[in-house]
């Protein structure tokens, strides 16, 4: 387990300012995908005359809800490129943001239990070599030894036939994260406004002008969303479609334990991901609901199914206790790949349908989306995931790498 | 966990069933008259709404029928159960109160 | 087991057939706790799905086959020899003793299809589908409750009343036979889990109760 103390911060990160007249950009939604596209217009475009609106407290979405795993072995080239800039940018970005995140490159391991995910995932450490993405695959044996407490007998419903391994993938404090980068935004002079929800766009022509909040209108020249699974929402407000769906997604942690568990341990066919967490709770996500919901939870059934889960692979925890469970709201799209780009909205820009798995790409989302609204034309890094790829059918199908875990 | 008001068997726990996504999409009469746009519009884009939301459901391990119900996607309340082809009863008749 | 009379037919492999929970019988016995819960594996038996509309002709004539069709949820129909269970809407599962079966002299599935004729539908041998498992005694419910949803108090549930649902988490057709016994109607394939999951759930029974 890391020997890292989490580090002394002051009182306060940010300010909470007044929301101005107007703004060069605002950005809606004030999660991590949100605060690492201010964060880089304003450190590479030199766009500082801009706002984050929050409707809640900063960072309180799915940026506060997820189970932090950060890893790049995508598939596909496009992914791999995307996922393998963030986590390239994870590894500078504690440095670069003068704020020790506890970025754990402990390694991810991603299981495979019949011979079907078998050759899928030996196929996914060929393509992951070719991309440059660090990948091995493990036998069983080699998986006990990386992580002792993994029950590897053949005699489970679903025994351990091996794993993908990624050794520079790893976890994070999320909540960190944000303020890092709500930090350095707040030091470049980017307004983070909490409390402040979007309620509509005021319109000239074609042309987005300006944005109505609940603390009144705000003009600026440009509009960007990052508002995960409320995307859609604010799509409508804004008088477009995304092929968008919000499920619900839930995670669990248990009490604190001593050092167990040396790594992070995914099972796409079993539905739960595993890691330890720094103060020594069991981090464990679910799979989604299969119903559409913006209720922040989901049903007990899918928690139950990820605890029997856990327990047939990992028997030591069967005395654990459960601390609390919560939900977060993922936005789905049909190819589990992101959506960022321009909008049939002239001046409108989306960062959305990272779905279950966005905050390993915080920092490439940030920079990418960034680049986008500051040119008006994408990075070349989320050029394929524009919103007209469900048009020209160029979609990016990452469901082997992507769908349940993350 | 939901409590499902199937048609034909009653209420029953939501892990009898299987979801079916929005209701009332109708397969488009001329797929070849179609643009790329509206092609795209059929196939990936669907309403997600936040409120009342008209849905499929199937009673996969009872009766094995489909229908549909309207739920409210932000509390989970279940507003309706009514027949497949019927028309979206819209907030008509609650089935729990 | 009972599953070993001498029938022929089936192509003569009759012999050599095995219930899917044979392997269990033991355990069934060992596990069983006289006059508090019981489970063992009956014995096989003729089933045939039937998919029909009851209001239709065709549905009258299969019902003067079966001796009726239930007419909805939770319904049984038929005769002293022959269950008929609701599935759905237009679905019927006929169950009735092996002997039925038109390989071993019987002529059921043979009069079930004639009566359907021409008309849409379906009648299928379904009787290597599944097995069935009859659980019974005053702690019977107990058990069952402990992996089904469904309001199983005898306020609600009725003897004679049939229901598909899940138990341990798998699909079954439950058919309460009495007022404290049960047959559950599991696919083969899930037999070897559910038994297993049931003895599991009747353990606590064979010690003295906490008071
Ligand atoms: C249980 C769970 C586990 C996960 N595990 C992982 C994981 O291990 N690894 C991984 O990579 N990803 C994971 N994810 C996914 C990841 O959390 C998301 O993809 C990512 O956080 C989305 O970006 P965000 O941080 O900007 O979203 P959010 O934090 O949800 O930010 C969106 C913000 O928009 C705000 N907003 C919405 N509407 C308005 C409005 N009208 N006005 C103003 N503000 C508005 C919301 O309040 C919210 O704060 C997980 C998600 C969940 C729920
Ligand atoms: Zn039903």
């Amino acid at each position: 387990m890391s020997t890292h103390q989490l580090p002394e911060h002051p009182d306060f990160l940010w300010h909470n300012p007044e929301p101005k007249s107007s703004y060069d950009a605002v950005i809606v939604g004030g999660g991590g995908h949100g605060l690492a596209t201010a964060y880089f217009l304003a450190k590479n475009h030199g766009m500082t005359n801009i706002a984050v609106l929050e409707k809640g407290w900063l960072a309180g979405g799915n940026m506060a809800r997820n189970t932090t795993i950060i890893r790049s072995n995508y598939l596909w080239d496009e992914s791999a490129a995307i996922y393998e800039h963030a986590l390239k940018l994870w590894e500078i970005l504690p440095e670069e943001l003068e704020y020790d995140f506890l970025f754990s490159q402990r390694g991810v391991m991603n299981l495979a239990h019949t011979l079907g995910d078998v050759r899928e995932s030996i196929r996914r450490v060929g393509a992951n070599k070719l991309n440059g993405v660090d990948a091995e695959w493990l036998d069983p044996q080699q998986v006990k030894e990386l992580c002792p407490i993994l029950n590897i007998r053949d005699d489970i419903r679903y025994p351990v036939m091996g794993a993908t391994y990624q050794p520079r993938a790893g976890i994070a404090k999320h909540d960190h994260v944000a303020w890092a980068f709500a930090r350095k935004c707040d030091e470049m002079g980017v307004d983070i406004i909490q409390n402040c929800e979007v309620t509509g766009f005021v319109k000239d022509g074609n042309r987005v002008v300006g944005v109505k909040t609940n603390r009144g209108t705000i003009n600026t020249e440009k509009v960007g969303l990052c508002a995960a699974g409320h995307s859609s929402v604010l799509a409508e407000m804004a008088g477009f479609r995304l092929p968008i769906q919000s499920h619900p997604l839930q995670a669990l942690v248990s009490e604190l334990h001593e050092p167990v568990h040396p790594t992070v341990v995914m099972s796409n066919h079993v539905h739960v991901y595993v890691s330890q967490a720094h103060k020594g709770e069991l981090v464990m996500g679910a799979g989604v609901d299969s119903y559409n919901g913006y209720g922040q939870r989901g049903s007990f059934h899918v928690i139950e199914h990820q605890m029997a889960a856990a327990v047939e692979l990992f028997p030591i925890f069967a005395r654990a206790h459960v601390l609390r469970t919560w939900g977060g709201i993922v936005d789905t799209t049909l190819d589990a790949s992101p959506i960022v780009g321009t909008t049939p909205v002239d001046n409108m820009f989306v960062n959305c349908g990272w779905g279950t798995g966005g905050f390993k790409g915080t920092p490439a989302a940030g920079l990418t989306f960034a680049h986008t609204i500051a040119t008006g034309a994408p990075h070349k890094l989320n050029r394929p995931f524009a919103l007209e790829r469900f048009e020209t059918g160029a979609l990016i199908d990452e469901h082997g790498a992507a769908a349940v875990a993350h | 966990m939901l409590l499902i008001s199937c048609p034909n068997c009653g209420p029953r726990d939501e892990t009898e069933f299987h979801y079916g996504g929005q209701a009332h999409v109708p397969y488009p009469e001329n797929p070849n008259d179609l643009t790329d746009r509206e092609w795209a519009e059929y196939l990936f884009y669907r309403e997600n709404t936040k409120g009342t939301f008209a849905e499929r459901w199937v009673h996969s391990t009872g009766c094995r029928q489909w229908f549909n119900m309207l739920r409210d996607t932000v509390t989970y309340d279940i507003q309706a159960v009514y027949q497949m082809g019927g028309a979206a009863a819209r907030r008509a008749r609650p089935t729990r109160s | 087991m009972a599953n070993t009379a001498a029938f022929t037919g089936i192509n003569g492999l009759r012999e050599i057939r095995r219930s899917p929970a044979s392997h269990l019988a033991e355990a069934f016995d060992t596990g069983s706790v006289q006059g508090t819960v019981t489970l063992n594996e009956g014995p096989f038996q003729t089933m045939v799905g039937v998919r029909v509309d009851r209001s239709s002709e065709a549905g009258a004539r299969i019902a003067s086959v079966t001796g009726g069709l239930p007419e909805r949820c939770g319904d049984v129909g038929g005769t002293e020899r022959v269950s008929v269970l609701w599935l759905g809407p237009q679905e019927f599962l006929v169950v009735a003793p092996e002997d039925a079966h038109d390989s071993l002299g019987g002529d059921l599935i043979g009069s079930l299809k004639s009566a359907l004729g021409d008309a849409a539908g379906q009648v299928v041998d379904l009787s290597a589908n599944r097995t069935t498992f009859e659980l019974s005694g005053p702690r019977a419910r107990a058990v069952l409750e402990k992996g089904c949803a469904l309001d199983l108090h005898p306020r609600t549930l009725k003897p004679g009343t049939a229901l598909n649902t899940e138990v341990g988490n798998i699909p079954v057709a439950l058919f309460k036979t009495g007022e404290e016994s049960f047959r559950l109607f599991p696919r083969a394939s899930f037999a070897d889990y559910l038994g297993r999951w049931l003895l599991d759930a009747m353990r606590e029974f064979a010690s003295p109760e906490v008071p």
